[in-house]
């Protein structure tokens, strides 16, 4: 016969009122436990989705010389400099400790060449990256198949009368993101319409005294890419007099749940030689929708916590009271207050450790079951064991908190009080 | 020497300042030695059971002291007078107050749950002591599958099981019929045989007379046998 063993056998004595306790405990933890699985699920989504609009890391020469301006951003050494970045710099990125976290690496050549009779931005790009990484572009025409074959920035294509308004105001302006079936089905199979309203008259240019092909034109963007040209990577690189030379990478880390400056750290060891910035501004930006998904979940947690809190301590004061004969009588024959109090803990330790683990295991459910309907890429839950213990640890802390006044208020009862009267 | 001794015990309740003070006791002194059954008699409202309550260490007489075995028990820490109650005292209340979601032997375990003790050694003492008050062969039934006059007996056990010096009745047959009554109050002289200190509270005559003395209580104060005739003599002459 122990402390515990009175706690066991009033447990088992008031099992409605355990069941009950142990009910509100698991409603509160499984709405917690729904809200905060379903928003980190979503949030990573959301930030999986951000992270692969744009890149949020920039590599570029190590350089203190002439810089051109791409994107709003410096990108320097296109000639001058010694510290080059090369070809497999790029490939050298995928071998950080965090590779995992990139989802797309953008290698890069610039330089400006004369395009019938104009000074123009080119930059020679890998289509299937940088396409994934522009996610925002609209073509009108093809993604480039051959060689030489260029997309063109709506501010170039006009000038150099490429375009041609159309009648109707339409053009046949396809997401990049959709034109994988361009280059497997040899045609455009999807036709979804933009305002742009123009059509590609011209499907030749000469750049730097070569004719290439115009495979499409992008739409405005609002960007720099509406003054530039796109080629090939080594078909520009040799164009330019610069073979196996890059300007920049771009690089799209998957940042959630890692700091940016991580990733940075470990691609500025992998190339000593090269300069490598996060886009803070873009970072700050996805943390933030991220974090506010977070706070909400939070605080709709906490409301129901709360509640369940309350209910708690209400049950409990009226367990006291209805106990109060009965704690006198543990104080009248020698239990001293601190026994008292540890008596009414264990109950109630019994009671949160249960209903944390049902909370856990109902919130699970619950998300598993909800999931479908907030998620469009079939995430799936994972057994994640700090939930498990997070939920039965907040389940012990409710508890405790809740029933820590009722419970020194019976170690307080006056035992001759509590014998003689009740 | 004596074991327990009651000081010039004083006990007022102020529920609303002291213009509504309620003197319960006043001026009590009582001796008891070791081995002596001493019985408290006296009406309702008399004061009997604040008394009991101030002999054991768990109700603040005003003024006064209670010495037991030399501990003066009011001069200890709220804390140590629990401790002082579970080693030197055993309850036996009027109504039992047994725990009913626990079985006898478990009942009689109660004060033992802070001990040291294993509790196998725990359930060996217990069953010990409800071997001495004859309900051994009971031990796993709950309390409510038991006679009154058990249940008297399982409450002077769980008094036993520490092996208090002294045991403090409050009306220990109060509840139950006669036949019942009696049935504790052998258990009783039993104990006290056995040389158990006794100080019990009873409206019953003869229960009372059972005890080696008996002290009474009227309004608060103690007066003796000789006083009682006393009164009622001068009663006596008014009326006629």
């Amino acid at each position: 016969m122990r402390i515990s063993s009175i706690a066991w056998a009033n447990l088992k004595r008031r099992k409605g009122k355990a069941a009950f306790l142990i009910i509100g405990i698991s409603i509160g933890i499984a709405t917690a436990v729904a809200l905060l699985t379903l928003s980190r699920v979503i949030k990573d989504e959301i930030g999986s989705q951000l992270d692969q609009y744009g890149a949020n890391i920039i590599v570029v020469p190590q350089s203190n010389s002439l810089s051109l301006d791409y994107g709003g951003i410096s990108v320097s050494g296109v000639s001058l400099d010694v510290n080059q970045l090369k070809n497999d710099d790029a490939k050298r990125i995928l071998e950080i400790p965090y590779r995992a976290r990139l989802s797309v690496i953008a290698p890069k050549i610039l330089g400006v060449a004369e395009v019938e009779g104009r000074q123009v931005l080119l930059a020679g790009v890998d289509f299937t990256s940088e396409m994934k990484l522009k996610r925002w572009w609209r073509l009108v025409g093809q993604k480039p198949q051959q060689n030489e074959d260029v997309l063109v920035g709506y501010d170039v294509a006009k000038r150099l009368s490429m375009i041609e308004p159309t009648a109707d105001g339409q053009s046949q302006a396809v997401p990049v993101t959709e034109m994988a079936e361009i280059t497997s089905g040899g045609g455009i199979h999807h036709h979804s319409a933009e305002q742009k309203g123009f059509r590609l008259v011209r499907d030749h240019v000469r750049i730097a005294g070569q004719d290439h092909r115009v495979a499409g034109v992008i739409t405005p963007t609002g960007g720099s890419e509406d003054h530039m040209i796109f080629g090939s990577l080594p078909h520009f690189q040799s164009l330019l007099g610069k073979p196996d030379q890059l300007s920049m990478i771009e690089v799209s880390a998957l940042c959630i749940g890692c700091p940016v400056e991580d990733i940075v750290k470990q691609i500025s060891a992998q190339l000593p030689n090269a300069k490598v910035s996060a886009l803070q501004q873009s970072v700050r930006a996805r943390a933030e929708t991220v974090d506010r998904l977070t706070r909400f979940a939070v605080a709709v947690s906490a409301v129901v916590l709360v509640i369940g809190a309350l209910m708690i301590f209400t049950t409990m004061m009226g367990s006291v009271v209805e106990r109060t004969k009965e704690i006198g009588v543990l104080r009248a024959i020698g239990l001293r207050k601190i026994q008292i109090i540890k008596e009414l803990m264990i109950e109630v330790a019994a009671i949160s450790t249960i209903g944390g683990l049902v909370g856990w295991i109902v919130g699970m459910l619950a998300s598993w079951l909800i999931l479908p309907y907030f998620s469009q890429s079939g995430l799936r839950l994972e057994f994640d064991p700090k939930i498990a213990l997070g939920a039965v640890a907040a389940a012990l802390l409710i508890g405790a908190l809740s029933t820590i006044y009722p419970a020194i208020r019976a170690s307080r009862l006056d035992p001759s009080e509590a014998v003689r009267y009740v | 020497m004596s074991f327990v001794v009651v000081n010039n015990i004083g006990k007022v309740y102020q529920s609303n300042g002291v213009d509504s003070a309620v003197c319960v006791l006043d001026g009590i002194n009582l001796e008891i030695k070791e081995g002596e059954f001493v019985s408290l008699m006296g009406p309702s409202g008399s004061g009997k059971s604040t008394l009991l309550t101030i002999m054991g260490a768990m109700n603040h007489p005003s003024v006064g002291q209670v010495l037991v075995d030399d501990i003066d028990v009011y001069g200890l820490s709220e804390e140590r007078r629990a401790d002082f109650r579970r080693e030197y005292l055993g309850f036996v209340f009027q109504q039992h107050h047994l725990m009913p979601y626990l079985n006898v032997v478990e009942n009689v375990m109660l004060p033992l749950v802070t001990s040291k003790a294993s509790s196998k050694e725990k359930r060996i003492r217990a069953l010990a002591v409800l071997q001495r008050v004859g309900l051994a062969n009971k031990s796993e039934r709950l309390p409510n599958q038991l006679s009154g006059g058990e249940q008297g007996r399982l409450a002077i056990a769980r008094a036993l099981v520490n092996e208090p010096p002294l045991i403090l009745a409050d009306e220990p047959t109060g509840t139950l019929d006669t036949r019942t009554g009696v049935e504790i109050m052998e258990v009783l002289q039993q104990l006290n045989a056995q040389g158990q200190t006794i100080f019990m509270v009873t409206h019953n005559p003869e229960n009372a007379a059972l005890a080696h003395r008996i002290v009474n209580i009227r309004d608060g104060r103690m007066f003796d046998e000789s006083d009682v005739a006393l009164q009622s003599a001068e009663q006596g002459e008014q009326t006629s």
